[in-house]
């Protein structure tokens, strides 16, 4: 197997390299058939990639401990999908996961886009080939999942168990994939930074990948906090981590990315800040990549350590200026077709929209990096805390709930601020009368100030579905709820997007609500003692201990009660991992009642039964979930293909006019 | 300006009039308003020292009584749990230095002689080491090795 997985490796390398060569000359030179070879080479190193895969899952799932990679994160007692998920659970074997979902994605993009992105496609085969040989490099000569042994161990070390949990086995490949797959926007945005072509085939083909990257990622983050939230109890779901830091800022760029996108395709406006914010969201991916697998962030100096660091760096380097020089290059291409006329009109709220998400990368950026900058020039490390991040991003994300709010009431070029207003009205009351309601039930003015702003926006969005829907029933007749779902289906960019919206405004909530009135209680409890949490009583079982195929567990059951009413009981455990059992992972105990999560975590416990727990009250986290959901069947709807509008297949042959007029 | 907007000349008196003095006015406020944001929030006591053991003993002078976050290794034999409820003691160590730590929290998962771990809290230097964080090294990158120390 492992002959099979390093052979494919180091002739996909080979493929690679000669498919740059082939795509360069064929566009340069005007020769299809290097042009369709260079194709063929992406789908042929895809299908090699492929095959080390299967290799090295054969691997794993048949114990061959030869192999170095296998032996250090798999063990003969682990049930076989944590033995073929332990692929990409160490840093050679995510790598190559990296190289597969980018070379599935690019596959894909250029087997759709062959016919009708002609001119493009060779370089953007060329920019993700390019991608492709950098990781091949690296899988081949710096960090190879086929190393062998020189004598094959009885039986392998196993995972570590943080990582035998359903939510780790989520969440790597979605937070990988996301990144990787920024390879494909990218390589459209390289494509046409070379050809100087981006019309409206180019517009069509960055948006739709860029979309994919960004949704992939944003379920990858959401995984990531549920798994954080589920299994690490601290209580919460977002630490501001380095690790957790990196991976979101390429969410927030692809976020910008993909508002201000409709800017450039409507009005012809932000053509260079595009092409930088997608740019930025590949540099950022990559970068994220590499501070997840080498620790670069502890200390300047951890990188140096590392087998990987210097390449990702040079790597890095490499692709920071070649791209700032071919965006300087095609500056004078790049020029707005028109300007903003009106500070009050679409185009103005999206280019705030995009500072605010500028901003807040910025900021998350600037406190991860922070020290590593003072280590430089003050040669002591001053680290930032959690608090930085929330008192910056904190109001920045109020602000952009406020203009979720205000964005779609306006018109493109100017609107007019009375008629701005009059549409506010309504979603201006709901959110003034909700304030009131909040602030009775929480006491507290800030966050009922936040959740009234959050709830005016969701109020607009509302209204947008309500205006969109009479107009359809007024014409065609249809009921409310099947006019809804056509609004969606017909118009899914608008709707869909509107979808997006109510997602991260239900998100929104679960943020306020969780941050601003979580309660926290450290007990020390023998068996049949209780204890008080706000309106919560909870009455402590015993500890029951537990033989399994993995090892050992002891849970502490707690019975809940609020105000009197019993509300089912609650387990929280720890477990005992064959070979791990000094680590014993802990199983937070969870129980959601109305909006508040009761969350128990063990702590020590002794013999007779004793345990010390601490215990949470979250409010409304379960929103956050309940939002990540929404958010994926919003993205889904944005992805789904529009049904072909009669309109646009009439004016098949005017679409080179309309081109050149955009 | 609107029909124009198409011929290249209305092109070049377009980017001339990007320089929209309104919205450049609201740009740069918001631009100081955020920079004001960040600025702002990075005073407080937001910033800790990073430090190693040796580090800390060094200087003690500028991190007495300051939020410190210490990074080192469990000294092997050093965890004393003192039951539920109550502080957990050890010792931290940069190989040749030592500190003693009070740590009062969950007990964390991957906690066991020579693991790598950051403790963080306020730092005085004739007392134990009061600490009200303890990280541990992100498992992803645990590799056979290291594992294989425990």
């Amino acid at each position: 197997m492992a002959q099979l997985g390093s052979g494919a490796l180091i002739v996909a390398l080979a493929l690679a390299v000669f498919g740059i060569i082939a795509g360069v000359i064929g566009a340069r030179r005007q020769i299809p058939e290097l042009v369709d070879s260079s194709l063929r080479a992406v789908w042929g190193v895809t299908l090699l990639i492929l095959v080390a895969v299967g290799a090295l899952i054969t691997a794993f799932l048949t114990h061959d401990f030869r192999l170095a990679y296998v032996a250090g994160r798999s063990s003969r007692d682990m049930p076989f999908y944590y033995v073929a998920a332990a692929f990409y659970g160490g840093q050679e074997g995510s790598l190559l996961y990296w190289s597969m979902i980018a070379g599935l994605l690019s596959s894909l993009a250029i087997f759709l886009h062959r016919k009708r992105d002609r001119a493009l496609i060779p370089y953007v085969a060329a920019t993700v080939l390019s991608v492709e040989t950098f990781l091949l490099v690296m899988l081949n000569f710096v960090a190879s999942p086929f190393v062998l042994l020189p004598v094959a161990p009885q039986d392998g070390a196993g995972l570590n168990p943080l990582l035998r949990d359903p939510g780790m086995m989520m969440h790597p490949p979605f937070l990988l994939g996301g990144f990787s797959s920024f390879t494909v926007p990218f390589g459209f945005a390289m494509a046409a930074m070379v050809t100087g072509r981006l019309g409206d085939g180019w517009i069509r083909a960055i948006r739709r990948w860029a979309l994919v990257s960004w949704g992939i990622l944003g379920v990858g983050l959401m995984l990531g906090a549920w798994w954080a939230y589920h299994v690490l109890g601290w209580g919460g779901y977002w630490g501001w981590d380095p690790v957790e830091n990196v991976a979101l800022l390429p969410w927030l760029t692809a976020t910008a990315f993909v508002h201000s996108i409709i800017v450039q395709e409507r009005r012809g406006m932000l053509k260079v800040w595009n092409m930088a914010l997608i740019v930025a969201s590949f540099i950022l991916s990559v970068f994220a990549t590499f501070t997840v697998r080498s620790g670069l962030i502890s200390s300047v100096h951890s990188f140096a350590t590392s087998s990987i660091g210097p390449w990702f760096l040079g790597y890095l380097a490499i692709v920071i200026v070649v791209s700032a020089a071919l965006l300087i290059y095609r500056l004078p291409g790049l020029q707005s077709d028109r300007a903003i006329e009106s500070v009050v009109s679409r185009e103005s709220g999206f280019l705030l929209n995009n500072l605010i998400f500028a901003a807040m990368a910025f900021a998350t950026l600037w406190g991860t990096i922070f020290p590593l900058v003072t280590e430089l020039f003050r040669n002591t490390q001053l680290t930032i805390g959690p608090p930085f991040y929330m008192e910056v991003n904190g109001p920045l994300l109020l602000a952009l709930m406020l203009l979720m709010g205000i964005g779609p009431l306006l018109a493109w070029r100017r609107s007019s601020l009375r008629l701005l207003l009059r549409n506010m009205v309504l979603p201006g009351v709901v959110g003034l009368a909700a304030f009131p309601v909040l602030l009775y039930l929480w006491r507290a003015w800030v966050p009922s100030m936040a959740a009234s702003v959050v709830i005016f926006s969701v109020a607009t969005t509302v209204l947008e579905y309500v205006r969109g829907a009479r107009v359809r029933h007024r014409n065609t007749g249809e009921v409310y709820p099947v006019a809804v779902a056509m609004l969606v289906r017909k118009n899914g960019r608008r709707y869909g997007g509107y979808i997006v919206h109510i997602a991260v405004a239900i998100i929104a909530l679960g943020i306020i609500g969780s941050s601003f009135f979580q309660v926290e209680r450290e007990f020390t409890l023998k068996p049949g003692q209780t204890g008080d949490i706000g309106p919560y009583t909870l009455t402590y079982r015993g500890l029951d201990n537990r033989v399994t195929a993995q090892g050992q567990s002891v849970g502490a059951v707690l019975d809940i009660s609020k105000d009197g009413q019993p509300q089912g009981s609650v387990e929280s455990y720890r477990f005992f991992y064959t070979g791990f059992e000094t680590q014993p992972t802990a199983r937070m105990g969870i129980r959601t009642v109305g909006v508040d999560d009761v969350y128990v975590v063990l702590d020590q416990f002794t013999q007779d039964g004793t345990a010390g727990l601490r215990v949470f009250i979250n409010p409304m986290v379960s929103w956050i979930w309940i939002g990540g959901l929404v958010y994926v069947f919003g993205t889904l709807t944005l992805l789904w293909p529009a049904p072909q509008p009669v309109r646009q297949r009439v004016a098949q042959p005017v679409r080179e006019a309309a081109l050149s007029e955009a | 300006m609107t029909s124009g907007a198409v011929a290249n000349p209305a092109v070049a008196q377009s980017r001339l009039r990007w320089v929209n003095p309104k919205l450049l006015v609201a740009g740069v406020v918001i631009l100081l308003a955020i920079g004001f944001l960040i600025y702002n929030s990075m005073q407080g006591s937001v910033a800790a020292y990073f430090v190693t053991v040796g580090e800390l003993q060094q200087h003690t002078a500028t991190e007495e009584g300051q939020r410190v976050r210490v990074g080192g290794q469990v000294q092997p034999g050093s965890i004393r749990l003192n039951g539920p409820g109550q502080p957990i003691d050890f010792t931290v160590t940069d190989g040749s230095h030592t500190i003693p730590v009070v740590y009062r929290g969950v007990l964390p998962d991957i906690f066991a002689n020579n693991t790598q771990v950051v403790v963080e809290g306020m730092y005085h230097s004739n007392a134990a080491f009061q600490a009200d964080t303890l990280l541990t090294k992100c498992p992803s990158r645990f590799t056979a090795t290291q594992t294989a120390q425990h």
